[in-house]
């Protein structure tokens, strides 16, 4: 074994030494998928890792919460009273939590009244540390307490005083026109370095924020014998409607949900670059052992088993996937580094704004991410492999590489038609499939079925196209170059298929991004119906605002009122947005892009519009009634309708003005939209801007938001532009490679023409046209896969993966001129091969040929 | 030594047999010609004799413990092959990202003998056919001549108990001929192995200890 393995070690530093550049990329690609896919893994897991940590850092660690669904809920006293009084129940620390803004800051922060004593018990990090020197009261008697961050902030906004941060400094806190003074009495010296806090005693904040007689949540500390899920169940039962009990493992799992799909999303996108590295192994592999086939049936006939052969194309398969995949770990965790500073560890996806998370490698994910991209160099040579296996060792020996002859591919149309459309068929079976694991996974393997589908498709259709132009009048070199094609099945599908996977890919991109982006443009004329905007950030619209704009001398005709709330349908999913809207019952379409049918609500009934991604996730449909957690108790709600929302992804609820005031609920708005008088547009501007200023109120140009909402598009897409030129390049190298490869293996044939007179010129015109050909068939298999794809990702993956729907919009231009782009391209990469078969010693072929 | 009994072979689309009933014996030590016109079935025996066609019906047993290769499979005919057989082409076949002395050691290592075992051996062989210095150089540097004492050297460092030529000499022109299989006999001799050497050279044939005939008949001695 011993002998055998140093054979190996000569024959794996031979094809590193004498195919270095081919072997080098292919490694390159696997170190590729391999850092894209760790990259990824390591944000994810440092961004959950570190959300669960801001979690615990203000809610602390209890055993449960007691909520209120509805964000402008609360819980009663009572309610909490009567928990306290449960045996089962260590401690319930109530919490009090709103947001507020400091002095005239746009930004809000987060000010949590709490009980020092309970707290101490669950939520220590969020003990107040008074500053004994500043001459401020404690916190019973109205001291607040800053996070580092917050006091960092505050020591910004006032550089040139002392006073920013200065404990006993007197802040101004404001809530919609109310303000309130309180006195900064020291820090929360456990508080995570990048939170925006401020604690206070909770009677305190009671007094001037509310809620009377209730709190924001309570949390619980069980007693040590007591259990958690018979606890749970029996309060569950116990508790009014509009409560619930939440426990670590809802929010863990709230967490998850929270950017599970763009998760599974950008590891799909890494496994596809896996997959690349993959094939450039196989095109590797596949020239090496075409081109080594008579060293390889040399070897055999000395005595080197079939076994050992198919495992030789193997380890060298392996000795490019060991050390691409090492290259990808470090180059995964640099990236991971990078990326989180640079964008944060949701990568730009928004789940987990702020947040810079510490990247911390662990041995058993990198060992999976190193075996992964093994077993891709693995798979990608696995064909050669087999290929090397079955050689007839006396004929390669003779001959070289042995291809399946021509006569032999040459069967009817028919049955070479059944295996593609078998499989385009079982694409189309999945791609009506629903979601598995609420993820598009069988929509991801009809896209991966697409492609087989193209690559399968490929020698038929070489053998239509070629057929029919040789039957045509064509000088001499062009029909050299199609026979040769028509003759050489395999390495014509090895290089077409690189093309069709990249050609596809790119062309499924960009129909999908176009179809995306012309879905939100359409979407934004309708949600932007006014020329302005004016949106206070989660704290109530100051009301005297609010009586200045119904005065007659304010420049507007018109003015709509929008109030944002969230309630939870489902502690284990990410909170649901309640929209209150000046919204017509009988017309709701006026002011929300309805998709499906709108159906009149009973009378009787209130009635409310669900976002499409709503009616996915919770499986809802117009027509049904929906208990809504609302208000502190299950209202039933009739669906009047279902529209559609690009931006919120995890649901969103619609109800009118006068039935959220019908049923109770205290219209507080926070977003206006405002249709300035004609000819006033720019008094209406300087008529807002004073009360943007003083309530920290941020106002917006319908055009502006549009074109602010297009432009974070094309920045989220733009990773897509790079990975589609990436794979277009691959595509191409492939080409190059592969017709290198095949001009190598028909030297004698090409010396031969030589001799007969072929000049160089004409070579190279017939091997150019090869190349041109091939590409031709390739990228109009690509194409066709292209748009099947495309509307997979659009109809299938989006929906089922963030819930978007929109209609298919295929940019022939772009896609025709991207065509014609990949041909000329591919022309000038077949050029290498053509310099190749020009430069042929003649003599020499022709004499080692006798 | 080599023994074929009873071998027939009929390629699958021929109408009738290439050969049938072929049987002959090749001692050890012997060295036997194997001549006929073009397209016989020469190379086809030769094949089957190394186990890299099947015959349709026979034995061939090779070596001192007669090991019947048709009845072998794949594996034990490559191992068989790997231990037993050396082979020389007209074509030399030596791997060209080997070193001359590597391109020698292949079949040691095929044999799974020791590290430490084949550079001695391989050196030996170097200096039996007169390419002592030429262990480190690499094949494209060496002449057809050169390159066929390589061949010759890899086909005997194993001590196999065959050799099986294909048309030694058939790539060089005759003084080269003339020197390389004196050379190739010499060593064949020395190590008292059994040779079957294909050829179409009345000369080569002449040299050997016997020659066969295949004709579309059968075999004449």
């Amino acid at each position: 074994m011993q002998a055998l393995s140093r054979l190996s070690w000569w024959l794996i530093r031979a094809q590193f030494t004498t195919r270095r550049a081919a072997t080098l990329l292919s490694m390159l690609a696997v170190a590729l998928g391999v850092a894209l896919g760790y990259a990824i893994h390591l944000i994810n897991d440092a961004a959950l890792a570190d959300f669960a940590r801001a979690m615990k850092s203000v809610q602390g660690d209890p055993d449960a919460v007691i909520a209120a669904r509805d964000s402008a809920g609360s819980v009663p006293l009572a309610t909490l009273n009567a928990i306290a009084r449960d045996p089962a129940v260590l401690v319930i620390a109530a919490v009090i939590e709103t947001r507020v803004r400091i002095d005239n800051a746009r930004t809000p922060v987060t000010l949590i009244g709490i009980d020092v004593f309970s707290a101490a018990a669950v939520m220590p990090d969020l003990l107040p540390r008074h500053n004994e020197q500043a001459a401020a009261p404690n916190l019973f008697n109205g001291g607040v307490y800053a996070s580092p961050a917050l006091l960092a902030k505050l020591a910004q906004r006032a550089p040139d005083s002392d006073s920013g941060a200065r404990p006993g400094r007197t802040l101004t806190l404001v809530r919609g026109e109310q303000q309130w003074p309180a006195t900064l009495a020291g820090d929360l010296p456990a508080a995570r370095p990048d939170d925006l806090l401020l604690v206070a005693d909770i009677a305190w904040v009671q007094e001037r924020f509310g809620p009377v007689d209730a709190v924001s949540e309570g949390r619980v500390r069980l007693a040590p014998d007591s259990d958690l899920a018979t606890w749970r169940k029996k309060w569950a039962q116990q508790l009014p409607a509009g409560l619930l009990i939440r426990v670590a493992d809802d929010d863990s799992a709230r967490v998850s949900n929270l950017s599970r799909a763009y998760r599974v999303n950008l590891n799909v996108l890494a496994l596809v670059a896996l997959l690349t590295g993959a094939f450039l192994v196989f095109a590797t592999q596949l020239t090496s052992v075409a081109q080594r086939s008579t060293q390889f049936a040399l070897l055999g006939v000395l005595g080197l088993s079939p076994r050992m052969r198919l495992l030789q194309v193997l380890l060298e398969g392996l000795a490019i996937g060991v050390p691409g995949a090492l290259l990808g770990l470090g180059l995964g965790y640099a990236l991971a580094v990078a990326f989180t500073r640079l964008l944060g560890g949701d990568l730009g996806g928004g789940y987990f704004a702020g947040s810079a998370p510490p990247i911390i490698p662990l041995p058993a994910p990198a060992l999976v991410f190193l075996a992964l991209g093994c077993l891709a160099s693995l798979a990608g040579a696995s064909y050669p492999a087999y290929l090397n296996r079955m050689q007839p060792l006396a004929q390669a020996l003779k001959t070289g590489f042995a291809q399946q002859s021509h006569a032999d591919t040459a069967r009817a149309t028919l049955p070479r038609l059944r295996l593609p459309l078998f499989l385009a068929l079982a694409a189309l079976a999945l791609a009506q499939l629903p979601p598995l694991f609420a993820l598009p996974l069988a929509g991801y393997a009809a896209i991966a079925l697409v492609l087989v589908a193209g690559i399968a498709s490929a020698p038929l259709l070489t053998q239509l196209l070629f057929g029919w132009l040789s039957a045509q009048a064509l000088p001499a070199p062009q029909r050299i170059a199609l026979q040769n094609v028509a003759q050489a099945p395999l390495m014509a599908q090895v290089a077409a298929s690189g093309l069709i996977v990249s050609f596809a890919l790119t062309a499924s991109m960009v129909i999908m991004v176009s179809s995306f982006r012309v879905a939100v443009d359409q979407w934004l004329d309708h949600v932007l119906p006014a020329p302005l905007y004016l949106r206070s950030k989660a704290t109530p619209l100051p009301q005297d605002l609010l009586a200045a704009l119904a005065q007659p001398d304010a420049p507007f005709t018109r003015v709509e009122r929008m109030a944002n709330a969230s309630l939870i349908i489902d502690p284990q999913r990410p909170q649901v947005a309640l929209l209150v809207r000046e919204i017509d019952r009988r017309d709701p379409a006026a002011r929300l892009p309805v998709t499906g049918p709108l159906l009149a609500p009973p009378a009787t009934t209130p009635a409310v519009w669900i976002s499409e991604p709503m009616a996915e996730i919770y499986r809802l449909a117009p027509g049904q009634t929906l208990r809504l957690p609302l208000l502190g108790r299950e209202i039933e709600v009739f669906i009047g309708g279902v529209w559609r929302d690009y931006g919120r992804q995890f649901g969103a609820v619609v109800i009118s003005r006068q039935d959220y005031q019908q049923l109770g609920g205290d219209f507080q708005p926070t977003d206006l939209a405002l249709w300035p008088r004609p000819g006033e547009e720019a008094h209406a501007s300087a008529w807002l801007a004073p009360w943007a200023d003083q309530y920290g109120l941020e106002v917006a140009d319908s055009a502006e938001i549009r074109r602010l909402s297009l432009s974070i598009f094309d920045k989220s897409f733009a990773v897509t532009y790079a990975l589609e030129a990436a794979a277009m390049l691959i595509g191409l190298f492939g080409l190059a490679v592969t017709l290198a490869a095949s001009v190598w293996l028909r030297a004698r044939e090409l010396a031969t023409l030589g001799a007969l007179g072929f000049d160089r010129r004409m070579l190279s015109r017939a091997v150019m046209l090869e190349g041109a050909l091939i590409a031709t068939v390739g990228v109009l298999i690509g194409l066709a896969c292209g748009v099947g794809i495309g509307a997979i990702l659009t109809h299938v993956v989006n929906p089922q993966a963030f819930h978007w729907r929109m209609a298919l919009a295929i940019p022939w231009a772009a896609l025709v001129t991207g065509a014609a782009i990949t041909l000329a391209a591919a022309v000038l990469a077949s050029r290498h091969a053509a310099r190749q078969a020009t430069r042929l010693p003649v003599a020499q072929v022709l004499a080692s040929a006798q | 030594m080599l023994h074929v009994a009873d071998l027939a072979k009929q390629h699958s689309r021929a109408s009738r047999p290439l050969f049938s009933a072929l049987g002959f014996t090749i001692a050890a030590g012997e060295i036997v010609a194997l001549v006929g016109e073009s397209g016989v079935g020469k190379s086809t025996l030769l094949n089957c004799i190394a186990g890299l066609e099947t015959a349709d019906r026979g034995s061939i047993a090779i070596g001192p413990q007669a090991l019947d290769i048709v009845a072998l499979d794949e594996t034990a005919r490559a191992a068989l092959r790997a231990r037993s057989i050396g082979f020389v082409f007209q074509a030399f076949h030596i791997l060209p990202t080997l070193t001359v002395a590597q391109n020698i050691a292949v079949p040691l290592l095929l044999c799974g003998l020791p590290a430490g075992e084949h550079a001695a051996r391989t050196r030996a062989l170097l200096e039996r056919v007169g390419l002592a210095s030429f262990g480190p150089r690499w094949p494209a540097s060496l002449s057809g001549g050169e390159l066929q004492r390589v061949a010759i050297a890899r086909a005997l460092v194993h001590h196999p108990a065959l050799v099986l030529a294909d048309e030694p000499t058939g790539n060089l022109d005759p003084r080269t001929a003339g020197e390389v299989l004196a050379l190739l006999l010499e060593r064949v001799r020395e190590q008292h192995t059994s040779a079957l050497v294909v050829t179409h050279s009345q000369h080569v044939a002449q040299c050997c200890d016997r020659i066969l005939t295949l004709t579309p008949d059968g075999l004449l001695e």
